[in-house]
């Protein structure tokens, strides 16, 4: 039963001599302490640094943002929802607006952004008078000086490419995988198409329906999909299903 | 140092009287309340009554994907956050049958221990201010500021850390990492003396826990506790070498164990625990710099988990614990059962207590380090 370390520390001194050597142990050791610096900052006036990949609040990067929603559903508190805006254009848009309120910081939005708009921020002084004022909205969320570090990436690597000892292709579920559709089950109405952020999808003519009319089907531009599972979530009749690359 | 006088339980015949302690009790770290019977001042029975903070946590993981759980589970334990996701995430990975590539392992080892010395010292500045050493208190937390530091440079958030995935990690090590990682767990080994020598030296502090609430082997084992309690008191078991779980097994390092067992062997075990987690640290740093940079850490894995129970158990801060998890074939988990080493070694505070004098009472329960996020759940 012995202790590597601790036993090289002498034993039972309290034993001996029990009010002079607590006593000239505290001396020693203030005689030690005493030349160190401070290990305190006067906090209003001195900030103590923090690095780039803090996760302080959200931030977003609004022309990168193309309002998919991942974020959204990703968010284990349910603090982000989509709401309607207008960009530079005038053009409306989606983006995401954060209750700071119920954000606990996990930095989920921005490691699953596909597009790497979401990001982490180092601000955290967040303090406000009322719970209003801590609902960000899209315009609010921008946060300036945005790097390579705080918009999160995913770095994954296909179990399939590791045992063929493929290692230096990082990829990540945005990258790889791709809504597919059941031709069958689909009723052609267009839903998916409507509700693509990034333009991916196209109807075109298949045939006819079981009445006899024309029916549009859509088709899935895998170059421009980012994954985001938006058309697999609207689909009425759950004819689109992400097919995973492993 | 007095020899310890006999206490006789009999022998004394004035009216028991009951004691509650807590749930707002300087001595309950967290909220839970020890009812004592004393006689006189000796304690004769004691129960604790824990659920202040049930939060229905296991229910709640039942409407949540797999990956949105581990950001949970590290309010599990805020001070054991890294311990608590990752043994989720080994749970998922054992029902997924993925074996995590290396650097990953490695990783999650230096974030484990970094978590395992930041809550040992979170623990010795509880015992400190437990045991009226305000020095010790000071001193151990400002020791842990470094490896709140090391977290945020590993992974951006001081405690509630949200490192591994299920597959790996979240990201691999920051530029200067390492370095200061070597660095800080120099420093750390060379100051944590300063503090053996603050409470070791005085026989006001040694004597209070000296000889007090001594268990034995047997009783331990039949009362369930594990972890430093249970090393302390000469039942030579870790997880990490006994069941070693991911890399474990690659590391060298030694289990303190003693056989006292009474308080003070206890709190031996976490501060020897300290310094060979540091050689873990400094092993698993090694590792990881042999390593090209571009080595994977994170696998894609799929997002439903087929159907099956799956458990994993790891050597938390605080001793064993465990997630059982059932899945369904979905992506959520159908059930998700928490083991917590606290909740189990919190039901020996009778056998602890009895005998012991009141004023004993808070550093014999300051050897449990009650932690209720995990215990209440």
């Amino acid at each position: 039963m012995a202790m590597k370390y601790l036993d090289k520390y002498p034993k039972d001194t309290a034993k001996g001599l029990w009010v002079v050597k607590p006593m000239w142990t505290v001396m020693k050791l203030f005689a030690k302490v005493i030349p160190r610096r401070s290990m305190t900052i006067m906090y209003p006036y001195e900030k103590e640094w923090i690095p780039d990949n803090y996760r302080g609040r959200p931030g977003l990067q609004f022309d990168k943002c193309v309002g998919c929603g991942l974020c959204a559903r990703m968010c284990p508190t349910a603090c982000i929802c989509l709401v309607e805006t207008t960009d530079d254009e005038g053009k409306k848009v989606k983006r995401p607006q954060v209750n700071l309120g119920r954000c606990m910081m996990c930095g989920y939005c921005a490691e699953y952004c596909p597009v790497d708009a979401m990001t982490v921020t180092p601000e955290i002084e967040l303090a406000e008078y009322t719970r209003e004022d801590l609902i960000y909205g899209p315009r609010r969320l921008r946060f300036e000086g945005v790097n390579e570090m705080m918009e999160v990436h995913i770095e994954e690597h296909l179990i399939s490419n590791v045992q063929k000892g493929i290692l230096d292709q990082p990829t990540s579920a945005f990258e790889v995988d791709r809504p597919v559709l059941e031709e069958a089950k689909c009723i052609g109405c267009q839903k998916c198409f409507k509700v693509c952020p990034v333009g991916a999808i196209e109807m075109y003519e298949a045939g006819v329906n079981e009445k006899g009319k024309p029916k549009k089907i859509p088709r899935i531009d895998t170059d421009k999909c980012i994954c985001c599972k938006n058309c697999v979530d609207d689909c009425p009749k759950s004819c689109l299903h992400i097919k995973e690359v492993l | 140092m007095m020899p310890e006088p006999e206490i006789k339980l009999d022998s004394m015949n004035t009216d028991r009287m009951t004691v509650i302690m807590g749930p707002q009790h300087p001595f309950s770290h967290g909220l839970w309340t020890l009812k004592v019977e004393v006689d006189g001042e000796i304690v004769t029975d004691a129960e604790p009554i824990i659920g202040y903070l049930h939060r229905g946590w296991e229910k709640e993981c039942e409407n949540r994907t797999y990956p949105k759980i581990i950001p949970m589970a590290d309010r599990l334990c805020y001070s054991a956050s890294m311990t608590w996701s990752h043994i989720y995430c080994m749970t998922v990975e054992k029902a997924l049958d993925v074996d995590i590539p290396d650097k990953a392992k490695y990783l999650r080892i230096v974030a484990d221990e970094i978590c395992r010395i930041q809550s040992h010292l979170m623990w010795l500045a509880a015992v400190g201010t437990d045991l009226g050493n305000l020095t010790v208190f000071l001193w151990a937390m400002r020791e842990r500021e470094f490896f709140l530091d090391l977290n945020v440079r590993l992974c951006g958030a001081r405690m509630t850390t949200n490192y591994p995935r299920i597959g790996g990690v979240r990201n691999d090590t920051t530029e200067y990492f390492d370095r200061d990682c070597m660095r800080c767990v120099e420093r750390f080994e060379k100051r944590l003396w300063d503090i053996i020598a603050l409470v070791d030296d005085s026989s006001v502090f040694v004597s209070r826990m000296q000889g007090i609430s001594r268990l034995t082997r047997e009783q331990v084992a039949n009362l369930g506790v594990t972890g430093p309690a249970m090393r302390g008191c000469g039942v030579d078991f870790d997880i990490r070498r006994d069941d070693p779980y991911d890399g474990y097994d690659e590391m060298d390092f030694e289990v303190p164990v003693l056989k006292e067992g009474d308080t003070y062997a206890r709190y031996m075990v976490r501060i020897e625990e300290m310094f060979q987690s540091c050689e873990i640290i400094r092993q698993a740093m090694k590792k990881i710099q042999d390593m090209p940079r571009s080595a994977p850490y994170r696998l894609k894995v799929p997002s439903a988990v087929p159907e099956g129970t799956h458990f994993a158990r790891l050597e938390d801060p605080r001793g064993e614990s465990l997630m059982y998890l059932i899945s369904d074939g979905t992506d959520k988990p159908y059930r998700l059962k928490v083991r917590s080493p606290i909740f189990v070694n919190v039901s020996a505070a009778k056998p602890m207590v009895q005998g012991c004098r009141i004023a004993d009472v808070p550093a014999v329960m300051a050897m449990v380090d009650m932690c209720l996020g995990e215990t209440d759940r």
